[in-house]
C-alpha cells in the first residue's frame, strides 16, 4: 500500500520540517514590478465623502499615464457597526471577517464608479488573481477590495475577537505578491506618531522606521492594522510600506514619485 | 419602539465609535463577546493528501467505506491534502521564482483535484463538492446528507502570507480545516493521516520511537521539534482559539480509527489547548 510519487526535489518529504523548510529558501521574482498599490482608508478617508475623496481621485487620475495604479479600498464606520452587532451576537471571528469584507467590498465599488469614465475596473478577488495583468494592460487602473478574501478562514485574533486582517494587510500582500514598485497607504494622519496626534499634543512624527523596531515601541495604537508589521519582517520582495496623509493635496503624487512622505515601515 | 443598537448603546459599542480598530483595549473588550457554535454538531476531518489520497484505492477505499458508514450518524465535512502533486509544484515554482501568493494559488489546484476525486468514490451518497464560496449551503447539505467535501487549502490564493522561513506557503490544508472547524464551533477536528499519532521520534526510522496519546500545545511547542505531526501554524491558531478545545489524529490505514474517534474514543494523538485541560 505505497503512495504513487511524483519525481521532485520534495517527493516524500515532510513539509512540515524545519531543515527542508529552511532548505527551500531561494530568490523571488516580482511579477509586476512597475506596480503601485494604492490604499485609500475606510474611516479616513471614505466615510468623509467628496471633500475627501474626490480631490484624492483627481490626484490617482492625474498620474494615470505616468504610474501604474491599483486602488484598494477599506471599510469604515459601516463594519464598526456590523461588528458591534456580530459580537453582540456571539459570532466568531471568520464570521464577522465574511460580513466586514462586504463593507469595503461596497467602497471599492464606489471608488470604482468614480474612477469608471477613466477606464479603472472593479475587481474581485478571483479576477484579481485571473485578470489583474490583462485589465492593467487595457485599462491602466483596477479598485479592489482592500479586506483580503480569507472570509471564513480568518485567524482568530491573539487578543479578543475582531478579524487582524483588514484591508491595509490585504493591499500590503497584493503588493508582495506582484513584487508592487510601492505600496501607499493613505490616511487621516501624517504617518506615524509616538503616541495619536489627535488626542496627544506631546506625540512626535516617525519619519521612518523598522517593523522590528516599531513593534518593539509597543506603542498602544497604530494608524495601520499591527498584522502588516509581521508581514513586513518576512517581505520577500515589498520591503517597506508608505503611510501618507491622504486628505492633503499632492502628498500621494510625491509619494509616486519617491519623495520622502508621511512614514515609512520598512523590512 | 426604542433603538436596540449595539453600536449606540452598549459599552463595547461605544469603543468602536471612539477608538481606531487596531487599539489593544477595544481588542480586549471584543474578548467579553459570547462564542456561538454555528455547527455545534459537526465534525471536521481532514483526509491527508501524501499519507491516504496518494496511496491509491488500497487506502482510500476501505476509508470511503467507513466514512460512508458514518454518514447516517456523524455529520462530516471532509477536507482534502495536496500531496506529492503539489511537492512536484511547488519545486517548479521555487526554481521559477514564483511568489507565495502564485504557489498557493497552484498548490489550491491539487487539494482541489484530491477533493474532486473523493467526490466521485462518494457522490453515490449524495455526497457533495462544496468550494469556499458555496459555503453558505453547507448545512442544508449536512442536515440531508449527513456530509459534504471540500478542499483543504484556504482561500487565501494571492493573499497567502509569507513563511518565516524558506519558500513553503505556511498555511495550507491542515490549517484550512482547522480553520473550518473553528470559524464553526465543530463538534470535532480530526486528521486524518498514515500513522497512529504522535511518538518521541519518527516510528518509521526510530524502533525505539514511543506513542504519545496526549499532549498540551504548549508541551508540544516547547519541545521545539524539527518535525511535526501537523502544520505548525495549527498550533499557534489553536493557542488561540475559543470554539476548539483540541485536534485529533488517527491513522487511516488502519480500519475503524475514524469511526472510533468520531464516537469519543481516545485513539491516536490527542494535542489539546492548555487552558482547555
Amino acid at each position: 500500500m505505497s503512495a504513487h510519487h511524483v519525481p521532485s526535489p520534495l517527493m516524500r518529504e515532510s513539509l512540515v520540517d524545519k531543515n527542508l523548510i529552511a532548505g527551500t529558501e531561494s530568490p523571488v521574482r516580482a511579477i509586476l514590478p512597475n506596480l503601485n498599490v494604492i490604499q485609500i482608508g475606510g474611516l479616513s478617508i471614505m466615510d468623509r465623502g467628496k471633500t475627501a475623496l474626490l480631490p484624492l481621485l483627481d490626484e490617482i487620475v492625474a498620474n494615470q499615464a505616468k504610474h501604474q495604479q491599483v486602488i484598494g479600498v477599506g471599510s469604515g464606520i459601516r463594519s464598526r457597526h456590523i461588528l458591534s452587532v456580530g459580537l453582540d451576537l456571539g459570532l466568531p471571528t471568520g464570521a464577522l471577517a465574511t460580513l466586514t469584507a462586504k463593507d469595503a467590498a461596497q467602497n471599492a465599488y464606489m471608488v470604482s464608479c468614480l474612477l469608471a469614465q477613466h477606464g479603472f475596473v472593479y475587481l474581485e478577488a478571483p479576477f484579481i488573481v485571473q485578470l489583474l495583468p490583462a485589465m492593467l494592460a487595457a485599462a491602466r487602473g483596477a479598485v479592489f477590495n482592500g479586506i483580503p478574501p480569507y472570509a471564513l478562514w480568518e485567524h482568530p485574533p491573539a487578543v479578543g475577537k475582531l478579524p487582524p486582517n483588514g484591508s491595509d494587510a490585504g493591499s500590503y500582500l497584493i503588493g508582495e505578491a506582484f513584487g508592487a514598485r510601492k505600496i501607499i497607504l493613505l490616511k487621516d494622519v501624517d504617518g506615524l506618531y509616538t503616541a495619536d496626534p489627535k488626542t496627544n499634543p506631546d506625540a512626535t512624527f516617525i519619519p521612518d522606521i523598522s517593523a522590528a523596531d516599531l513593534i518593539a515601541m509597543h506603542l498602544p495604537t497604530l494608524p495601520i492594522e499591527p498584522v502588516v508589521l509581521e508581514l513586513l519582517m518576512r517581505a520577500k520582495l515589498a520591503h517597506s510600506i508608505n503611510i501618507v496623509n491622504g486628505l492633503v493635496p499632492g502628498n500621494l503624487t510625491r509619494a509616486l514619485e519617491g519623495e520622502p512622505v508621511g512614514s515609512v515601515i520598512h523590512r | 419602539m426604542t433603538t436596540q443598537d449595539p453600536l449606540t448603546t452598549t459599552d463595547l459599542g461605544q469603543r468602536f465609535l471612539d477608538g481606531s480598530l487596531s487599539d489593544e483595549a477595544l481588542q480586549r473588550a471584543s474578548a467579553s463577546s459570547p462564542d456561538y457554535a454555528i455547527l455545534p454538531w459537526v465534525n471536521v476531518i481532514k483526509i491527508g493528501g501524501q499519507s491516504i489520497m496518494d496511496r491509491g484505492r488500497a487506502a482510500v477505499g476501505p476509508l470511503v467505506d467507513e466514512i460512508a458508514a458514518n454518514l447516517k450518524r456523524h455529520k462530516m465535512i471532509l477536507g482534502t491534502g495536496a500531496g506529492t502533486r503539489a511537492r512536484h509544484i511547488y519545486s517548479l515554482a521555487i526554481d521559477l521564482g514564483l511568489p507565495t501568493g502564485a504557489m498557493t494559488v497552484l498548490a489550491t489546484a491539487v487539494a482541489w483535484q484530491n477533493a474532486q476525486m473523493l467526490h466521485y468514490l462518494l457522490a453515490k451518497y449524495g455526497i457533495p463538492f462544496i468550494e469556499p464560496e458555496g459555503f453558505n449551503a453547507i448545512p442544508h447539505y449536512l442536515i440531508e446528507r449527513g456530509g459534504v467535501i471540500c478542499q483543504g487549502m484556504p482561500p487565501y490564493k494571492l493573499w497567502e502570507p509569507n513563511p518565516v522561513s524558506g519558500r513553503i506557503p505556511p498555511q495550507r490544508t491542515d490549517t484550512g480545516c482547522f480553520l473550518i472547524a473553528e470559524v464553526f464551533g465543530a463538534r470535532k477536528m480530526i486528521f486524518v493521516k498514515d500513522e497512529d499519532g504522535l511518538h518521541t521520534a519518527d516510528p518509521k526510522k526510530d524502533p525505539a520511537a514511543k506513542h504519545i496519546a496526549r499532549i498540551s500545545v504548549d508541551e508540544l511547542l516547547e519541545q521545539d521539534l524539527d518535525d511535526l505531526i501537523v502544520e505548525r501554524d495549527v498550533l499557534g491558531l489553536l493557542k488561540r482559539a475559543r470554539n476548539i478545545k483540541e485536534i485529533q489524529f488517527v491513522n487511516g490505514l488502519k480500519p475503524g480509527q475514524l469511526t472510533a474517534a468520531l464516537e469519543g474514543e481516545p485513539v491516536g494523538t490527542i494535542i489539546y489547548r492548555g487552558d482547555a485541560a
